[in-house]
Parts: structure tokens; C-alpha cells; sequence
């Protein structure tokens, strides 16, 4: 039980910081299809800024680790900043221009892998080692039954996402700001009779998005492959977007959709354990969190819709 | 304005793609060479011959000969194995364009090939049936899987409002996890790690055909997509479900007050949608390949949208683009060999000509105001 809930939630927390930074981009009404490139190209800067300064800290440090962070946060919402040059500038097709983003992401951060391994530290090799990130257990709150396993071995990542995701939360739905993003994505000619300018707040929003994808993608390279390689592009992002649909473009009904699939899949796993069923089962099982995602929208997606002016290029003089 | 400074530029941008009946093609194309310049300019920062890495891209898909050849290689057998690649690349963009046109994302592209190709596998791939049973056969599974698996999709969306981008990225999981889980524990090769070969008489691309002094890989799906691509230009232009669907695609509303049964037109075009996955996937997995990887979804499905996009999603379009997209993938292979250029320099490149081609709608505004200003 213990194990469901320690996995489940950190495989559900990364998928959820990338969500909500969907959540933004998609609620100022801009589509987001480039969450799984933003997230690679977030993880390689600070997979690579960790591999750099690696040798001036000693093994066990931590201090990498958050170093990582931070410039993953920074290289997505660098990369984003593609994506809202096309769509708020170039006016591109929003679908296409994320899609281009993923391709792009894939191919640059591959190739520079490659290049980087074989010019600087003299090995052939296409990923960057990075370990797995230590683990901390809460003194007292751990002990509290069942529910304590939610503050046993976590990953230091874990309380840093949490952190961002109530800042997140407040920043969309109880500041002036969060209500200009909000309305930008339904009526955003409303938002510009106010008087304030919808690019703004949309090239905002895209890179708050790309900054918490960023962030979500080096929290997966730190956890489940403890490396940077093209195995980071193995559609955490399609899954966020998923959730955030889910979720009905809302920060609370999304949390509930990444834990589903967290739980799913931890249980999943520890189901194949116990009753020692080959490994191959696990596959078969891997299947849950999707089907019940499938079957639960079923019955709560009847009222789901997105915002109004999603994907729409803004354009001043239409009316 | 900086009009005066650079007039003859201008006047040759506008030349050549001001002309309002040209640009609906021109302007992809002056994308594309502004996208290819791009490449070219990154290439040569890279320290290689730019021209040299794009004739290699040519010479790598049978479109230039190359200085050597293996025995029983030449040109012509570059070529077909370039076409075998092309097929699968087609009939995914048709898939991704139909449902584009109903005002459906089918992101699903890459899952409904695979359980497509995976059920022709099983059923026929593994049969001992006569070639010329088995080989319409395995046409008939995949588009029926595939057109079954978009149906779902369509109806979920027309009865249970779910969305199909997360519905179909769902299936795309269930597929894969459901698939590999077959594969690992029923048909694996114990050393290729991979499904079993498929046998020759179900295989849609005849192997090592021997023509003349080569031996060729002679790709019949070819011939199947040209009679997609007709078909798909046909049903949009000439028919009435075709009218619906657009219908449906520009204005949901609009279509619903002109009498239009939305619902049923959707779930129509998503299973003309994933037929034609259906049959990317009996051509990518029983053709191209002869095989099954596990735990793989391969990127053709989201290939397809762009290079959809790129097509200006209309059909004939959409010839054009895979040819390019295809050039790029296809050749990369011999361009690193042959110029050291890595290959991801090539889907570089390709991220780099949609990256241009989306801002075809900008380029068009701009020329247009410059003609208003002269």
C-alpha cells in the first residue's frame, strides 16, 4: 500500500506541474501540443548544466540537483518562446506549431546529446547520467497511519512542485492577472477593450507554460531513467495534455486526474508483484490508468468544454 | 519605409508570389526553399558541404545516382525502397487530413496502425493462405481494424462529448501496452526481441524481386495509396458526405441549423480517418517491415499531421509533402555515411521547414500589404 501511494505520487506530481503549465497556456487561449518537446528540451539544459558542474560538488550533493531544476524551468520557457513567436506573432497554426515544437525538441536535443558527449567529455555516447535523486522522509508526519506514506521517501522535487502548483493555483484563480489569462482564452476582445493587450498576457502564459514543463520533464529524468536520453520523449506530455482535458482545464479536477493515473500505475505495478505474475504481465497491467481514464470520462465528460477562443489566432480587427 | 532599399528583392517576392491565384501554392514553396536555405546555412556552420549533404539526401532515396553501388543495388532499387517508405507516410497524412477536415484531431494515428498491423499480422501474417488470398486479405483487416478503432473514437466523441485528443492518446497507450504484452508472450523472436516475421505471401511489398541484374523491393501499397489519394479527393470534392464533412469541419453550428446529422458525420469521417491508418499500418508493419517492435509507437502518426498541415490538407497537397518529408527521413541515412552530416541534422531539418511553412499565413499578410502599399 505504502509502495502505491510513495510511486504513485511521483510519477503523478511531475505529470501535474507539466498539466498546469498546459493549463495556462490553454486557458489564455493558446493550444498546447508541444507540453512533451517543451519537457525534453527543459530536462537537457539541466541535465546538461548538472553534468557540467557535476565535478565541483561531491557525490552525494544535492545542490546539482536543484541547480538542474532551475535551469530546466529556464530552458523550456526558453524553447517556449518558439512556440509563442508563432502563434502570437507569426500567427501559425497552433496545432502545427506544436507538433513542429515536439519534432524539433526531439531532434535538436538528440543531436546535441550526441554532440556534446563526443566534444567535451571525449565519449560516444547519447545521454547524460545523472543518478536518482535522494530521497527524504518527514520526521513525525510519516508516522501518521496510511497517510503518512504520503510524506515517506520523497523526492526532494516533490515539495518543490507542491509548492509552485498553490502559488499556481492562486496566481490563476485569485489574482487580477489569473483573470486576464482566463478571460484571454474566452473572449479576448473583451480583454482588449479593457484595455489590456492579449499578447502579452498570452506570451505569459506560453512561457509559464514552457518554465513548468521544463521543470516536469528534469523530475522525470531524475526519477524514472536516471539519465537524459531520447527515452525522456515517451509521451509524459500527450499524458499531461490528457489530464488537463480531463481535468477540464481546471487546477483541482487535474490534480485528481494525475494521481488516477499515478495510483493506476503504481498499483498496476505492485498487482504484477504480488500475485508474481511474469514481467510481461506488467505490460497488460500498464494498461489500467488508461482504461479507467477512458471509462471515467464516460460519465463525468458531458459538461467538459474547452475555452471558448482555444486555438483561435487573435486578431484585432475581426469581430 | 525600407521599400526603397531593397526594391528588387521586393519586386521579385512579389513576382513570383504576390500573384493572389498562385499563392495557395506558391507561398509553400517559397517557405520551403527559405526553410532548405536555413538547413543549408546550418550544415555548412556544422563544417560539411551543404550542397553536397542535400544531393546526398537525393542520391539516398533513388532520385540521383550515387557513385557506388553494393551488388544488385542500383538507382532504381533505391528508388522502390524509398517508395516502400513513402506508402506508410501517405496514407497516415490521409488519415490525419480527413479527420481534419471534419474538425477532428485524430492523434491517434500511430496506435490505430498498430493494432491494425498487429491483427493483419496475426490473422494472416502468420497463415500459410496463397498470396493472392492472403494479400487482399490483410488490405481488408487493416482498414476494417483501423476504421473500427476510429469509429470508437468518434463515437465517444458524439455520444459522450470526450474529446478525442485525449481519448485517442489514450487508445494509443492501451494499443501499445496491449499489443507488446501479445507480442512478448505470444509471437516474440527470441532474438530479434521483436513480433515474428511475417511470411512472404502476406507481405504487401514484394522482397528481393529479381529484375535485370537487381533485386528489388517492389512496394504494391504504392499503387493503393495513389487509389486512396483519388478516392479521398473524390469523397471531398463530389459527394455529399463529403460536403458534410467540410460542413461540419468550418461550422458546427452552421451545419447542424442546414439540417446536417453532425454526429453521424463525424463518426463517418473518423472511420474513413482510421481506415486509412489502417491500412498505414498493414503497409508500415507488412510491408516497409516485416515485423512488430514492442513497446514502440512509431512517429509516423504524428508525422502525418504535420506533414498534412504542410499539404495544405488537401490531397493532392499532401503528395508533395510526404515526397519531401520522406526525401529528408529516407536520405538522412546515406547523407550521414556519405557526408558525416548526423542524421537528426535531417529531422532538423523537417522541424525546420514546418517550422517556416506555419508562417505561411503571415507571409501571405505581409505580401499582401505590400502590394497595397505600392
Amino acid at each position: 500500500m505504502n509502495t502505491i501511494i510513495i510511486d504513485g505520487l511521483s510519477f503523478a506530481l511531475p505529470l501535474f506541474i507539466m498539466a498546469i503549465g498546459g493549463i495556462y497556456c490553454e486557458r489564455s487561449g493558446i493550444t498546447n501540443l508541444a507540453i512533451e518537446g517543451l519537457q525534453g528540451f527543459g530536462a537537457f539544459c539541466g541535465a546538461l548544466f548538472a553534468v557540467c558542474i557535476a565535478q565541483y560538488f561531491a557525490g552525494n550533493s544535492p545542490i546539482p540537483f536543484y541547480l538542474a531544476m532551475l535551469f530546466a524551468f529556464l530552458g523550456g520557457m526558453l524553447f517556449s518562446l518558439l512556440h509563442a513567436m508563432l502563434c502570437i506573432k507569426f500567427k501559425a497554426n497552433q496545432v502545427i506549431s506544436g507538433v513542429v515544437i515536439n519534432i524539433l525538441a526531439m531532434a535538436l536535443t538528440e543531436f546535441m546529446t550526441k554532440q556534446i558527449n563526443a566534444s567535451i567529455f571525449g565519449a560516444a555516447s547519447n545521454k547524460f547520467v545523472l543518478g536518482v535523486s535522494a530521497r527524504i522522509t518527514v520526521p513525525v508526519l510519516s508516522q501518521i497511519p496510511v497517510l503518512g506514506a504520503v510524506f515517506t521517501n520523497l523526492y526532494p522535487f516533490e515539495i518543490v512542485i507542491a509548492v509552485i502548483a498553490v502559488i499556481a493555483w492562486y496566481v490563476l484563480y485569485k489574482t487580477r492577472f489569473g483573470l486576464h489569462l482566463r478571460a484571454c482564452g474566452d473572449n479576448p476582445h473583451a480583454v482588449d477593450a479593457a484595455g489590456i493587450e492579449v499578447s502579452r498576457v498570452r506570451l505569459i502564459a506560453v512561457m509559464a507554460s514552457g518554465a513548468l514543463s521544463g521543470l516536469g520533464g528534469i523530475c522525470f529524468a531524475y526519477s524514472i531513467s536516471a539519465n537524459f536520453s531520447s527515452n525522456i520523449y515517451s509521451g509524459y506530455g500527450y499524458l499531461a495534455i490528457a489530464a488537463l482535458i480531463f481535468g477540464n482545464w481546471k487546477i483541482m479536477p487535474t490534480l485528481g486526474a494525475c494521481l488516477l493515473f499515478g495510483f493506476a500505475r503504481s498499483g498496476g505495478y505492485e498487482l504484477v508483484k504480488i500475485l508474481e505474475m511474469p514481467s510481461s504481465y506488467q505490460d497488460l497491467v500498464m494498461v489500467l490508468p488508461y482504461v479507467l481514464t477512458l471509462l471515467m470520462l464516460i460519465f463525468f465528460s458531458k459538461k467538459n468544454h474547452s475555452p471558448k477562443a482555444l486555438g483561435e489566432i487573435y486578431d484585432k480587427g475581426a469581430r | 519605409m525600407k521599400k526603397n532599399k531593397n526594391g528588387i528583392i521586393h519586386k521579385v517576392i512579389l513576382q513570383t508570389i504576390g500573384h493572389e491565384k498562385r499563392q495557395h501554392y506558391m507561398i509553400p514553396v517559397f517557405t520551403i526553399l527559405l526553410s532548405l536555405i536555413f538547413g543549408a546555412i546550418v550544415i555548412a556552420l556544422l563544417g560539411s558541404n551543404p550542397f553536397k549533404a542535400y544531393y546526398n539526401l537525393l542520391q539516398g532515396s533513388g532520385l540521383a545516382p550515387k557513385a557506388s553501388y553494393a551488388g544488385h543495388k542500383g538507382i532504381i532499387t533505391d528508388f522502390t525502397s524509398f517508395l516502400n517508405a513513402l506508402t506508410p507516410m501517405l496514407f497516415a497524412a490521409l488519415a490525419v487530413l480527413i479527420a481534419l477536415k471534419a474538425g477532428l484531431f485524430n492523434i491517434g494515428v500511430s496506435g490505430q496502425m498498430l493494432a491494425a498491423g498487429f491483427t493483419a499480422t496475426v490473422l494472416i501474417g502468420y497463415s500459410t493462405l496463397p498470396a493472392i488470398v492472403a494479400k487482399p486479405l490483410v488490405v481488408l483487416i487493416g482498414f476494417v481494424i483501423g476504421a473500427l478503432a476510429g469509429a470508437v473514437v468518434g463515437f465517444l466523441k458524439h455520444r459522450f462529448n470526450i474529446n478525442e485528443v485525449v481519448s485517442t492518446i489514450m487508445f494509443n497507450y492501451i494499443f501499445q501496452y496491449v499489443v507488446s504484452f501479445l507480442i512478448n508472450t505470444f509471437y516474440v523472436d527470441p532474438v530479434s526481441r521483436q513480433s515474428k516475421n511475417v511470411g512472404a505471401s502476406g507481405r504487401l511489398t514484394l522482397v528481393d524481386v529479381v529484375i535485370g541484374d537487381y533485386k528489388m523491393d517492389i512496394p504494391l501499397g504504392i499503387l493503393l495509396a495513389a487509389v486512396g489519394i483519388a478516392v479521398t479527393a473524390f469523397i471531398m470534392n463530389k459527394t455529399i458526405l463529403g460536403f458534410e464533412i467540410k460542413a461540419v469541419g468550418s461550422s458546427m453550428r452552421a451545419a447542424e441549423y442546414a439540417g446536417i446529422q453532425v454526429g453521424r458525420t463525424r463518426v463517418l469521417a473518423m472511420m474513413l480517418s482510421g481506415g486509412f491508418a489502417g491500412l498505414a499500418g498493414v503497409t508500415y508493419y507488412m510491408g516497409y517491415f516485416a515485423s512488430i517492435q514492442p513497446k514502440v509507437l512509431v512517429s509516423t502518426g504524428y508525422d502525418a499531421i504535420a506533414v498534412a498541415l504542410l499539404g495544405n490538407s488537401s490531397p493532392i497537397g499532401i503528395i508533395f509533402s510526404s515526397f519531401l518529408i520522406t526525401v529528408i527521413s529516407k536520405g538522412s541515412t546515406y547523407m550521414n555515411s556519405a557526408s558525416g552530416v548526423q542524421a537528426e541534422i535531417a529531422s532538423a531539418i523537417t522541424g525546420i521547414i514546418l517550422l517556416f511553412s506555419a508562417c505561411g499565413a503571415y507571409v501571405k499578410y505581409k505580401v499582401n500589404r505590400w502590394k497595397e502599399d505600392n
